[in-house]
């Protein structure tokens, strides 16, 4: 802490757009393999799309497995960069400023991979846009009862918004990338970017106030887009799907996957970059406490869920949740996703440990794994065992499944790294600005 | 090109008229195109346009046959374009026929149906009839005859049988000749025959089959000295007693004799009676499920369960006031004094033979065909002792040729041919050197016969050990002529000219008598002409064509003569020494018969009756006998039987008998053209023996190793994994007291359930359908005939595997009670037509949506393939497209397409449209004549033999749907969902005997 205080904002800027201007070895190996990674999900999507989803382990009753699981894990954990954004903000946390912009783009990222899923997962995705209310000659409109159109709706908003966010708040930093970018053409790339950024007062009184009003539009979407994703299950009448809890379950479930997703990314940022004077230890303190916060809302949920089943006294939700989930042909799988998400962040009431980098990011990465077995338990256990024993029948993944799963995952990885190549990867102007407070709040101290 | 008349030219090489110019000239100009430029006018451009649209895809190559055939009796003497036409044939299948429509667009047979004037069918169509169209356009059949290695005219092979030159190998007797043949009762062939024994007097005539009937025919012999075939009404029998007789599916009267079973147990209200059927049997046979109580003991021991019966009902009958003996003598009845059913299950026997004698006169009592002929004689003398002859059977002589005679032995032909005694064999349409026994080595045996000569419809295992080949026509192409079990007579007319040439059986034994062009229909004709009643034979020709069968022709009851010394004799000489080992019980196969339908996709994909196996057979048996072995489903095991050794998967069925194994026939085909039924399965004939017992002890079942000493696993193909239900209300059943006591006990299971939704507005046609449990037996005809009528797909074994089969109308079977003996329930499922249907709210995009009519409908072309309904399909129902399934299909296959129902690509959900094309066009037809919509009859409802379908409009007062909808016992699946569907099912009643304790173990 001690040299940064030390340092000046001009340095500041210099240090954290350093990266931006020399790639290191390390960026190229880690480029190359999330680049191969996503040809990998390229010739799993093109063998899809050329061959038909047969060549999934979809089948009658697992008619939808891996592609939603892979959209609502997505979409689940592209809720924590907006909700960092704009709530955070809305609320003054303003220790967000040093993870807002990598969870921002985490968001973004993770939106791209999410909208991939739907369109993928069609019968026939060349007719994506059916979905879209748009008015056609023959006078056909989507069909409204059904969640679908909304859920394509709301994650086109969400994105939509959270990339203006998102851009918003980059504009004063392309606006100094541009200034002391290396080079012409870097220059006039950032400067095009920057929309002829000055930091004159006026275009920073009306850059506040686009801010808040776009931090205000966010926040609402942080709750409708998985409350409408859950919407896809909760409207069916499929026990372990219908369910009265799903929306505030999934936005839940949703932000804690994606506060860990960023805890994962930021731990390993904070390392290379040497930013653990911007990214501190109470920033790792409090996202492990949101984690717990979020931990125990979704036990609620668990709990919620598998009491109402029995309290309802039916038969099929009652032999879903207590019979099929954890002692079914998926027990497995169940209770390691209790473990991940119900266990392990109990490891965060110990402040030793919320502040260790390590049991974060292992902790993280066991609750995006356990977020991504909620998923699979809510879809998969639901479709196999149905309301008739004759239809039931046995999920197992192909290796297109898994591809595309891991394709996926590399693809995010290839986005992010280039995120961190071309892109300032901290909100610099804000930082700079609640330094500036701070230290002027300082001063006026010591000379009171 | 000379069209203008005037000589003109353009250069030296067109004057000259040079082989170049020529050339260049039909590379520019091909030929025919001038007639394009010329004559065509708007109107013959339109036509022609459209002839090639109605002729898309099926390559021209179907014409009409050049005689006259003519169509169903009920159809308009006028063709239209785009109205399909009935036509009446007949299928033989076991010897016998039965009487079918089939279904014709444009000279193009697309499903066959069942003759509602034929005895054997009574308007229902089996599996096989209704597959067999299917096997005509077979892409596998064999086109060309064969010669040696090399291909050849038919002609050229009929030569070589002509007497000119088969003279010189055989003898002028014909001694050095052999025929086999399928055992038949055609009179054509008959008479055929009957002539080339004339020719060739010392000809060695043989049948083989390996499903034959000879033990019935030994038993007839035995008792009556006469081949009589018993004629069962089960119409009027109150309670029956099957010994290990699968009498309601796959014999070759089964589809009347599950119609007339099931009259009797089709209930209107409780206090209706219904019969009661007793079954003893191994495995779990189709009427084993629907038996109200079922034995299930070894095959070896029904013989001796069949004699105590006889025992008992004898003994009973002797108390005062029970019915007399019936005329069994002392000398019979004497030799069954001391038989007494072994303690286990004394009390089942005593209580049968109490019910039997409690019924007498109006009982059957039916022997299995796999049984030995001393329970075929048993089976007689119950019915004897019951009195039941004359009243609930008759007796006729058996239709077959040469029935029971030693003709219908392979052996005898096997041994003269090892001997060298056969100069030249003819084969027709068996395949013995894959159904022969495996002790026979026929295939061996045909080595040694210097000429032989195969005739059928593919180049199978036989036809690959013959010198020559001859493709013979499909019944669908062939003139012929054939009888049913009954004895009734009737044709068999082309729908289709040959699709690749070849003769028929026929004709290929008048090839045999010299006349090498011998036409099929001629010699019909000349047979007929002298054996159809009434002067007038065009007239009587043209009705039997029209009608499907030949008036007057069902053979007449028969007065046995009793050989009761003979009975005696045989029932007197010793039994089988009890054996108490582990025995092997083969079968006929449900879906491919004897293996002849195993290259039909739709049969191997049809999922057995109670197994839901397809693609291949399974070692069958019970849980506990799979536990002493240490064996579980999909464990492949050895069984060695008799010296030979066959790999074969197990499968644990509930209710199979303890040490008895099961094993159908038919799977494990050998190399041949078939490609796709090569290999599926295993060959269960390598274990059969020339005693042609289809059961025997001394089985050993072995774990199956691999070369690295590991057990072997295999994948078993079931389209049902889980067979409890569960505690759900979905398959519903009460015994006969229950209902009576409680006729509402479906009541919760019925009626309107709140909604937020508006209901349906219910005017006009409003479709419904109604499936009683009580008379479904699970046989899977409709399941065919679904998807005959509706182009449904096939996804092969690995579709299956991956829970992609897409079978719209299944069959769903659950077993109740313990896994030992548990009773069966069948449930035909199918897209229910919720009024209030789960499927259609979550649609994105309205690609399933409801018709005024009730009916919920798919609309293909907007379907983008979310397959959301079918998450939210509570029954299951719903079928996707996940590959493009017919894009593989060969060109002569599409020709079995129907062209009233669009074939779906990929990507799109499909599911059952309650047949909606039948449904429209019977509309429109009405709509012409400003009548109200008449009768309408889906394709399941209309192949069902028991009639356990009904379908038609809520608004028809006087349908059967609303009187049987009426039914006490009417409920609606996963009723507390609220989504009413308009299908709903009649809950099955069984009719236990209250003396005997619920073996199954139910409620």
């Amino acid at each position: 802490m001690a040299t940064a205080v030390s340092s000046g904002p001009a340095q500041l800027t210099d240090r954290l757009l350093a990266p931006a201007w020399t790639p290191s070895r390390v960026w190229w190996v880690l480029f190359g393999i999330s680049g191969a990674g996503t040809l990998v999900l390229a010739g799993a999507v093109a063998y899809t799309v050329a061959t038909g989803i047969g060549v999934w382990g979809n089948n009658i009753p697992v008619a939808w497995a891996y592609a939603i699981i892979n959209f609502v894990w997505w979409i689940g954990i592209g809720h924590a960069g907006t909700f960092i954004s704009a709530f955070l903000l809305l609320f003054h946390q303003r220790w967000r400023s040093s993870i807002n912009r990598v969870a921002e783009a985490m968001t973004l990222f993770a939106l791209v991979n999410a909208g991939l899923f739907p369109l993928l997962h069609l019968g026939r995705p060349w007719f994506f846009y059916w979905l879209i209310p748009y008015p056609t000659r023959m006078g056909v409109w989507p069909q409204f009862k059904s969640a679908l159109p909304w859920d394509a709706a709301a994650v086109a908003t969400y994105f939509t918004v959270s990339l203006l966010f998102w851009y918003l708040g980059l504009v004063p930093d392309l606006a100094a990338a541009r200034d002391r970018a290396p080079g012409r053409t870097r220059r006039r790339v950032y400067g095009v970017f920057a929309l002829g950024w000055r930091g004159s007062g006026r275009q920073w009184h009306q850059y506040r106030v686009a801010y808040l009003i776009l931090a205000g539009l966010a926040a609402p979407l942080v709750i409708s887009v998985h409350s409408i994703v859950s919407l896809d299950f909760a409207i069916s009448q499929l026990p372990g799907w219908h369910s009265t809890i799903f929306p505030p379950y999934f936005v839940v479930g949703a932000i804690y996957s994606g506060f860990a997703m960023v805890l994962l990314l930021l731990i390993p940022i904070r390392r290379a970059f040497q930013l653990e004077d911007i990214i501190t230890e109470r920033h790792l303190d409090n996202m492990a406490k949101l984690l717990l916060a979020m931990a125990w809302m979704l036990i609620y949920s668990y709990v919620v869920e598998t009491f109402m089943a029995w309290y309802s006294g039916n038969v099929y939700e009652r032999y879903t949740y207590l019979v099929e989930r954890p002692f079914g042909p998926y027990a497995w799988i169940f209770w390691g996703m209790l473990t991940a998400n119900v266990v392990v962040p109990q490891l965060f009431w110990s402040r030793r440990l919320r502040v260790s980098a390590p049991v974060l990011f292992a902790a993280s990465l066991l609750i995006l794994a356990g977020m991504w077995t909620e998923r699979f338990i809510i879809i998969v256990t639901s479709l196999n065992r149905g309301f008739l024993p004759s239809s039931w029948h046995f999920y197992v993944p192909t290796w297109v499944d898994w591809s595309i799963l891991f394709g996926s995952v590399a693809f995010f990885f290839l986005l992010f790294f280039l995120f961190l190549r071309f892109v300032p990867m901290v909100a610099i102007s804000e930082l700079k600005q609640q330094r500036h407070e701070a230290s002027t709040a300082a001063s006026a101290v010591a000379a009171r | 090109m000379t069209g203008d008349g005037r000589r003109c030219w353009r250069d030296l090489d067109e004057l000259l008229d040079t082989p170049d110019f020529r050339e260049a000239l039909g590379r520019e100009f091909p030929a025919g195109a001038a007639e394009l430029a010329d004559g065509m006018t708007r109107r013959s451009f339109v036509r022609l346009l459209g002839a090639s649209i109605a002729l898309a895809g099926v390559g021209g190559c179907f014409e009409r046959p050049r005689e006259r055939i003519l169509p169903y009796v009920s159809e308009p003497p006028e063709s239209t374009p785009g109205v399909a036409r009935h036509y009446a044939t007949s299928m033989s299948l076991g010897g016998f026929t039965t009487g079918l429509l089939v279904e014709s667009h444009v000279g193009r047979p697309t499903k066959i149906e069942g003759n509602p004037d034929h005895p054997a069918s009574l308007g229902a169509a089996g599996v096989y009839e209704q597959a067999s169209i299917l096997q005509l356009y077979d892409p596998e059949r064999a086109r060309t005859a064969r010669l040696g290695r090399a291909k050849a005219s038919g002609s050229e092979v009929a030569a070589l049988l002509s007497p000119a030159r088969l003279g010189a190998a055989v003898g002028a007797s014909g001694a050095g000749l052999g025929l086999l043949l399928e055992p038949s009762a055609s009179p054509l062939s008959a008479e055929m025959l009957r002539r080339v024994r004339e020719r060739y007097p010392a000809a060695r005539v043989h049948f083989y089959s390996p499903l034959g009937s000879h033990a019935s025919d030994r038993a007839s012999l035995t008792a009556f000295g006469r081949p009589l075939l018993p004629q069962y009404d089960f119409r009027s029998a109150d309670v029956v007693l099957a010994l290990d007789a699968d009498f309601l599916a796959g014999g070759p009267f089964s589809l009347r004799y599950a119609r007339d079973f099931a009259d009797r147990r089709r209930i209107a209200a409780p206090t209706d009676g219904m019969n009661r059927l007793y079954v003893i049997e191994p495995g779990v046979s189709v009427t084993g499920g629907t038996a109200d109580h079922r034995l299930r003991v070894r095959a070896v021991e029904v013989e001796s369960l069949a004699s105590a019966v006889l025992a008992a009902v004898i003994r009973q009958s002797n108390r005062p006031g029970m019915p007399g003996r019936q005329g069994i003598p002392d000398s019979v009845a004497s030799v069954l004094r001391g038989v007494e059913p072994p303690p286990r299950h004394r009390e089942w026997i005593d209580a049968v033979a109490r019910d039997l004698t409690a019924h007498a006169g109006r009982t059957i009592v039916v022997a299995g065909e796999r049984q030995p002929a001393r329970v075929h004689v048993l089976a007689h003398l119950l019915n004897a002792a019951l009195g039941n002859a004359g009243r609930t059977l008759r007796y006729i002589e058996s239709p077959i040729t040469e029935a029971g005679a030693s003709s219908h032995e392979l052996g005898p032909l096997v041994e003269a041919m090892r001997g060298g005694a056969v100069r030249a064999l003819v084969v027709l349409g068996a395949n013995p050197a894959y159904t022969a026994p495996a002790d026979l080595d026929f295939g061996a045996a045909l080595r040694r016969v210097p000429t032989t000569v195969y005739h059928g419809l593919y180049q199978n295992e036989t036809a690959r050990a013959c010198h020559a080949f001859l493709p013979s026509l499909h019944y669908l192409e062939s003139w012929a002529d054939g009888r049913a079990w009954d004895g009734t007579a009737s044709l068999v007319q082309p729908l289709i000219a040959p699709l690749y040439g070849g003769k028929t059986e026929a004709e290929l034994l008048g090839a045999l008598l010299g006349d090498a062009e011998a036409s099929a229909h001629e010699l019909l004709q000349d047979l007929w002409r002298g054996r159809m009643t009434g002067t007038d034979f065009a007239g009587a020709w043209d009705e039997a064509l029209q009608r499907g069968v030949i008036a007057g022709t069902a053979a007449p009851e028969t007065t046995p003569t009793w050989q009761w010394d003979a009975i005696g004799s045989v029932l007197s000489r010793s039994p089988p020494p009890a054996d108490s080992s582990l025995e092997l019980v083969l079968e006929q196969d449900p879906s491919v018969y004897d293996g002849r339908f195993a290259n039909n996709v739709w049969l191997q994909e049809l999922p057995d009756p109670l197994t839901k196996l397809t693609w291949g057979n399974a070692a069958l048996l019970s849980p506990a006998t799979a536990a002493r072995l240490r064996v579980a489903t999909g464990d492949v095991v050895a069984l060695a039987y008799r010296g030979r050794t066959l790999r074969v998967p197990a499968f644990l069925l509930p209710g199979h008998a303890d040490e008895s194994v099961s094993l159908r026939l038919g799977y494990g085909r050998g190399a041949g053209d078939e490609t796709l039924a090569e290999g599926v399965g295993a060959n269960a004939y390598r274990l059969l023996t020339s005693d042609m017992r289809m059961f025997g002890g001394g089985l050993a079942v072995s774990p199956a190793l691999g070369d690295d000493g590991a057990p072997l696993r295999d994948r078993l193909a079931s389209t049902q994994t889980h067979w409890r239900l569960e505690g759900r209300p979905v398959a519903l059943r009460a015994t006969l007291d229950e209902y009576r006591r409680d006729p509402a006990f479906t009541a919760p299971q019925r009626g309107r359930v709140l909604s937020l939704y508006e209901p349906s507005p219910g005017g006009g046609d409003q479709w419904a359908m109604v499936v009683d449990l009580a008379t479904c037996t699970g046989c899977s005809a409709c399941v065919v005939a679904c998807q005959a009528e509706n182009n449904i797909p096939v996804v092969g074994k690995q579709g299956v595997l991956d829970g992609r089969e897409m079978h719209w109308l299944r069959i769903d079977r659950y077993f109740e009670g313990s896994a030992e003996d548990p009773a069966v329930l069948m449930q035909p499922m199918l897209c229910q037509h919720c009024e209030k249907a789960p499927c259609e709210y979550v649609c994105p995009v309205s690609a399933t949506l409801h018709s005024p009519d009730g009916l919920n409908e798919m609309v293909y072309n907007r379907c983008i393939g979310t397959r959301f309904c079918s998450n939210n399909c509570p029954y299951k129902v719903r079928r996707f497209n996940w590959f493009d399934y017919n894009a593989e299909v060969a060109e002569t296959e599409r020709m079995a397409k129907n062209p009233d129902v669009t074939v779906r690509g990929r990507g799109v959900m499909e599911k059952c449209t309650f047949c909606v094309q039948r449904i429209r066009e019977a509309q429109i037809a009405a709509g012409i004549e400003g009548a109200a919509t008449g009768e309408v009859r889906t394709a399941c409802q209309q192949a069902c033999p028991t009639r356990a379908i009904t379908f038609g409009s809520l608004n028809d007062p006087d349908s059967d749907l609303v009187r049987r909808r009426a039914e006490p016992r009417r409920y609606a699946a996963l009723h507390e969902l609220g989504t009413e569907p308009r299908v709903q099912y009649l809950a099955a009643i069984t009719n236990p005997n209250p003396e005997l304790p619920r073996g199954d173990g139910g409620e």
